[in-house]
């Protein structure tokens, strides 16, 4: 190679107008396929599950969220601050205030506190490997699910709970609890083990009805016992649920 | 001039960003994805053939056009018939891309070290120029 003969190189720039053309047509088309708040659902139909899983958790701002629950939970207190405050004027709006702040108890709107019992879950820190159709698989009940976590709510309101948290959400009357991919979602916030029930009830009540001979927490201890800790607290204090609480479908009848 | 490019690429997301029908929806969405990726497969495809001082504008727009119009056709044709073509085009469309970037890097780096190469000769020859002959 005999580097002082100048290379023979078409060096001529017709070829940029026809990429940049192309290209600005290659971005107005990314640009419109792309996935967007707008089509976001109609296209979310037509990924694959994994996919699907990876869109959707990219699509929620955590941080957002979880700033304008705060802020949720601030304003209903400061509501109820007020409430108060216009309260001390005459005999008819306290009694309606005393009404008006034991339903929002009930509703689960304000922060409570009382004893109470807290369990904990957590996936088994030994899982074991069994054979399942002649392959090593680690068996589903190593595993916290969706459904155990609603059976032991539903147990716990069942022996007289009057108030249950998981994982500091409280759970109110539109709250549901399903599973997600890897994580359980309670009213749309993810949570994985260890997952903390708290309730407010009588704790001797609670603790004899969790450790009933084939209750809930049974099926776990038979499988390992490292899996429930279960123990009663002199005091616990409950946040308030912090969700929706507006209709938008239902009314209350007039009459 | 060679930044050209890019600055349209730029300009087209911006320009569908402001076009009232912004971002399709549906199956539709999902077959302009896929022309999509037959779109940069061509727009490399094209960059390397700069490289390699073959390139051909006719060919080149005539096979940025087809190539994105027959990903879409597939893809559509695919869930009409009840197959995934569309995962057919992804993968070959896909490993295209891949070829493309790799010869378009291993052109580019052999010209850069030419180039070094030649000024590293180049000087050596000026210095040896410069000094006396030696007798031999």
């Amino acid at each position: 190679m005999n580097p002082f003969v100048q290379r023979i190189t078409h060096r001529s720039d017709q070829w940029v107008w026809p990429v940049s053309g192309m290209c600005l047509i290659l971005g107005f088309m990314v640009m419109i396929a792309q996935l967007s708040d707008t089509n976001f659902h109609s296209r979310l139909a037509f990924l694959n599950p994994n996919q699907k899983d990876r869109v959707a958790e990219g699509a929620v701002d955590i941080d957002a969220f979880r700033e304008l629950q705060t802020e949720v939970t601030s304003l209903r207190s400061e509501k109820t601050q007020l409430e108060n405050l216009v309260a001390g004027k005459g005999e008819a709006t306290k009694l309606l205030n005393n009404s008006l702040q034991s339903t929002k108890a009930f509703a689960g709107l304000t922060p409570v506190e009382g004893p109470g019992v807290s369990v904990t879950l957590r996936d088994s820190p030994h899982p074991e490997s069994i054979k399942i159709q002649g392959q090593l698989e680690v068996p589903p009940q190593n595993n916290i699910h969706d459904t155990d976590v609603l059976q032991l709510v539903n147990e716990l309101f069942a022996a007289g709970a009057e108030a249950v948290s998981v994982n500091d959400h409280r759970i109110a009357g539109p709250t549901s609890i399903r599973c997600v991919g890897p994580t359980i979602l309670i009213d749309d916030i993810n949570i994985a083990s260890p997952i903390v029930v708290q309730a407010i009830g009588d704790p001797k009540t609670l603790e004899g009805a969790l450790n009933l001979n084939g209750g809930v927490l049974d099926d776990f201890r038979r499988w390992d016992p490292d899996m429930v800790q279960e123990e009663k607290k002199e005091l616990i204090r409950l946040d308030p649920y912090s969700g929706r609480t507006e209709f938008r479908v239902a009314r209350v009848p007039k009459t | 001039m060679v930044l050209l490019p890019f600055v349209a690429f730029v300009v087209g997301l911006l320009l569908a960003r402001f076009f009232p029908w912004n971002a399709v929806g549906g199956l539709t969405g999902q077959y302009l994805a896929v022309a999509c990726l037959a779109g940069i497969d061509t727009v490399f495809g094209g960059i390397r053939s700069v490289l390699e001082s073959k390139f051909n504008g006719i060919v080149f727009i005539t096979g940025f056009v087809s190539n994105t119009l027959i990903a879409f056709f597939l893809a559509w044709l695919g869930d009409r018939i009840g197959i995934d073509l569309y995962v057919a085009v992804a993968l070959v469309l896909g490993a295209r891309i891949f070829t493309n970037l790799s010869l378009i890097r291993r052109f580019i780096i052999t010209r850069l070290q030419d180039n070094a190469d030649r000024k590293k000769l180049q000087s050596i020859v000026q210095a040896t120029a410069g000094a006396p002959e030696p007798n031999i």
